[in-house]
């Protein structure tokens, strides 16, 4: 991918955003995406900074606040391919309302998540994806809380597309990928399970290497209860693939009558 | 001479359609109108009143007595009863009332259609008692009505008559104001803005609810397809604000509403628009705080605030219109100062102004979307945040030939986040130096009767305008040498405009709809104002004229 800047990334050797970004460029153009119709939004953490490393148009706003820049930028001009691609943390912990709500609205975006179970940037906190029991040095009795589960909440909102990959994985990452971005049917969610080599020293590489198995054929993603099976499913295997995909909830930006023909921009008239 | 007409009661009974229908009413024969609202924060119960004030020349604020009461409750009546006139006339709702003339409003209307229709049998009562016809009021009556049919028309009149016949016994007991030939076209604050907003381009707006600040989300909510206005209701105040940034920064002109706890919330989002260099427009409409506060009363305490609010050090402009002509003006020049300068701007308006109407000639209903200011040219190797002498970088909107690319980091002109401290300072200079441009063109505070270089000067602010004009008026009739310096921009001065407008005086007064005099402070801070008593009200009721006046003459 062409850098249209100096400044390398500043992810740590071994880091899954390589990958990520790697992975991401091939699948935009495998997906055909024109990427001066491309905007990508992202919040603030090391997979928040994603979008810089790329060439497309990027919104680069707060932490935890991507999903409504990006609702915006969609009901804006609809005409535009929106994809947000940051942190467990920014999506599910600071963003957290906004995530619930993004998925009530069915917005046309494509969210991808890099759930590396903790906080990167701030230096290895837990994150609400966190496991049970992991230290940091503010956890310093493990982890108390229960893991947030964004799969299942996604799929009981009623999310038309809930999938999950594996970073360091590229083929099935790809094939995740591009599916996600051929999809049209609103709020698009990809958790991508991404090791953290510097501050995540249970949920490890080899950890997610042994642990992942892709879902099966006989897996009917339309089927709701299956679904919410697979998206609860954790610890000794972990499913990847396609979870969830139901047609049939209209995208917000096709209910507005006010964008019944063209994209709001283009309307203006000043 | 003027007459004020309070009409009070319970939520939930119909003040306000009450209060419409005279002020409609009352335009249409040619008064002078002016009408505030006091409301409880409920949905039923409570003593809620709206004032009508009439005359036959134009007046500019409320009045703390009134001389008609028209009483829905009991309770209205005890407790309003002493704020009536010498000579005055309290109209009761109900069969007898020591002290007031009983006629049962609701009964009456529930004999003939509903009881929601007793505000015709009021309307009734009142125009008989001020000794008006009752023309004006039929006639308005019938054209609200009409799309309900000729029954509802029919019964709303025999209603308006029945209204009549049981106020005969003291028809023009009351001596009112004859018609003046004053514009029939009547506006509240909240609807100058909004029709403001919609006709200059606003496409996208976005808000929690949040009183007093809804009229104008509602009103937009309900022109949406009218003038083309994507409204999206999120899911909180920080949703609202990165919605903003986000819709501007694809270049649709957007509008957010609040008040003080939302744009508590929508701190961080300030900032980032004032990072990103987006025109972010705020509708701030003040209640009274700390924190919730009194919900549905007003104050101006949020000044510093809004000056404030957003870390970091980044340029902002703030309006603060007087009177709905100026809602509807400022509204216009925040959204062109926002766009020109690519930074966010805070329109502050209150409860009290968001929700008093008057008549005057009708405002520009035109669609004349302002300028955005977009870089239609920009192509490969388009930088976003160019350096320019004048702090402002061609701004394009994605979509086109050009990438791009806001960070919310220090960032280079690319927009691509950097930590390199040579162009991070250089790219603050750049951002701040927009606040030159924005001061050269700044309002300059509007002087009122000051053409003697008047010996006592009252300053203001935003809402305060209007009882502080007919202040000035009131003292200049007892004698007292008396103007006003009233700031429709409070942010950023024209320090030499201001200088020369306050000029040397005996004797200068801030009045201010908070505690501590926070356009004072400004002042001082700005090293403007030397000696200067101040003249405030905090309670959640606004500054009268009256009021004004006689705290002035002391
Ligand atoms: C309002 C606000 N609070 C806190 C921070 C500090 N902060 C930046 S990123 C981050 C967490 C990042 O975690 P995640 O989103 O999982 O990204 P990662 O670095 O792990 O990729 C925090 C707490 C911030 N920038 N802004
Ligand atoms: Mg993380």
């Amino acid at each position: 991918m062409r850098r249209l800047h100096s400044e390398s990334p500043t992810w740590c050797p071994g880091c899954g955003n390589f990958s990520i970004l790697r992975t991401l460029d091939s699948a935009l153009d495998e997906a055909g995406i024109d990427r001066h119709r491309l905007v990508l939004v992202s919040g603030i953490g090391q997979a928040a900074k994603l979008p810089h490393y790329t060439r497309a148009n990027v919104f680069n706003g707060l932490h935890g606040r991507a999903l409504p820049a990006a609702t915006a930028i969609k009901l804006a001009n609809h005409g535009l391919e929106v994809l947000i691609t940051s942190g467990d943390g920014d999506m599910y912990g600071e963003g957290g309302n906004h995530f619930i709500h993004a998925i009530r609205r069915n917005i046309g975006v494509k969210c991808f998540v890099h759930n590396n179970q903790v906080y990167g940037l701030t230096k290895g906190q837990a994150s609400p994806t966190s496991d049970c029991g992991m230290q940091t040095p503010i956890q310093t009795h493990g982890v108390m809380l229960r893991p947030f589960n964004p799969l299942a909440i996604a799929i009981v909102e009623g999310t038309p597309f809930v999938a999950r990959s594996l970073a360091v994985d590229r083929a099935h990452l790809q094939e995740m990928m591009v599916a996600a971005l051929k999809h049209d049917g609103g709020f698009t969610l990809l958790d991508i399970l991404q090791p953290c080599p510097s501050f995540n020293k249970r949920n490890t590489a080899k950890w997610y290497r042994e642990r992942v198995r892709p879902i099966g054929d006989d897996h009917d993603p339309t089927d709701m209860h299956a679904a919410l099976d697979l998206a609860m499913t954790w610890g000794d295997e972990i499913p990847i693939g396609i979870i969830y995909r139901k047609k049939g909830r209209p995208k917000l930006e096709d209910l507005n009558p006010v964008l019944a023909n063209v994209p709001l921009v283009e309307q203006y008239a000043g | 001479m003027d007459l004020n007409i309070r009409i009070a009661g319970e939520a939930g009974q119909g003040i306000k359609t009450t209060g419409h229908l005279l002020v409609d009413a009352f335009a249409s024969m040619g008064l002078w109108v002016f009408s505030t609202q006091s409301y409880m924060s409920r949905i039923r119960g409570g003593l809620n009143w709206q004032d009508v004030r009439i005359a036959d020349y134009p007046i500019t604020s409320s009045r703390e007595d009134a001389d008609l009461l028209v009483a829905l409750t009991a309770e209205a009546l005890a407790t309003l009863a002493e704020e009536v006139t010498e000579g005055g006339l309290i109209l009761y709702d109900g069969n007898e009332a020591e002290g007031a003339v009983a006629i049962p409003f609701t009964d009456t209307a529930k004999q003939r259609g509903k009881a929601i229709m007793a505000n015709s049998v009021a309307g009734g009562a009142v125009f008989t008692v001020l000794g008006y016809p009752l023309d004006p009021l039929t006639g308005y009556l019938d054209e609200v009505f009409q799309a309900k049919g000729e029954e509802v028309v029919q019964t709303n009149r025999d209603l308006v008559h029945r209204g009549a016949e049981l106020a005969s016994e003291h028809a023009g007991a009351l001596q009112a104001p004859e018609p003046a030939g004053a514009p029939r076209t009547v506006y509240d604050g909240m609807e100058a803005t909004a029709l403001s907003a919609a006709v200059s381009g606003v496409k996208f707006v976005c808000a929690y609810p949040m009183t007093p600040s809804t009229g104008v989300f509602t009103w937009l909510a309900q022109h949406d397809e009218q003038y083309g206005i994507v409204v999206e209701q999120a899911e909180d105040e920080i949703a609202a604000v990165n919605m903003a940034c986000g819709a501007t920064y694809a270049g649709v002109p957007t509008l957010v509403t609040t008040s003080g706890g939302g744009l508590a919330l929508m701190s961080e989002g300030i900032s980032l628009a004032g990072m990103h260099e987006l025109p972010v427009v705020i509708y701030l409409a003040q209640r009274p705080g700390p924190a919730t506060g009194l919900p549905t009363r007003t104050g101006q305490g949020d000044l510093l605030f809004a000056l404030r609010t957003g870390h970091g050090e980044f340029p902002r402009a703030i309006f603060a219109p007087g009177s709905p002509r100026q809602c509807h003006e400022l509204m216009r020049r925040a959204l062109e100062t926002a766009h020109r300068w690519q930074t966010p701007v805070i329109f502050m308006t209150d409860q009290y102004l968001a929700d008093l109407s008057l008549n005057m000639e009708p405002l520009d209903g035109s669609v004349r979307p302002i300028d955005r200011c977009i870089a239609t040219d920009a192509g490969e190797g388009y930088r976003r945040y160019e350096i320019t002498e004048s702090g402002v970088s061609p701004r394009a909107i994605p979509g086109g030939d050009a990438f791009v690319v806001l960070d919310s980091d220090e960032h280079d002109e690319t927009g691509h986040i950097t930590e390199n401290l040579e162009i991070a300072q250089a790219m603050m200079d750049k951002r701040l130096r927009k606040i030159d441009g924005m001061i050269a063109e700044a309002l300059p505070p509007e002087l009122y009767r000051d053409d003697d270089g008047a010996e006592t000067l009252l300053i203001c602010w935003g809402s305060t305008y209007l009882p502080c004009r007919e202040a000035v008026d009131i003292l200049r009739m007892r004698g007292i040498s008396a103007a006003m310096l009233h700031f429709a921009q409070v942010w950023p001065l024209d320090r030499d405009a201001v200088r020369e407008r306050i000029g040397s005086r005996g004797r200068v007064v801030c009045v201010e709809g908070n505690a501590w005099g926070q356009l004072a402070m400004i002042l001082r801070e700005q090293q403007l104002l030397g000696d200067a008593e101040l003249l405030t009200r905090y309670d959640g009721l606004p500054l009268t004229a009256a009021e004004i006046a006689d705290r002035v003459e002391g």
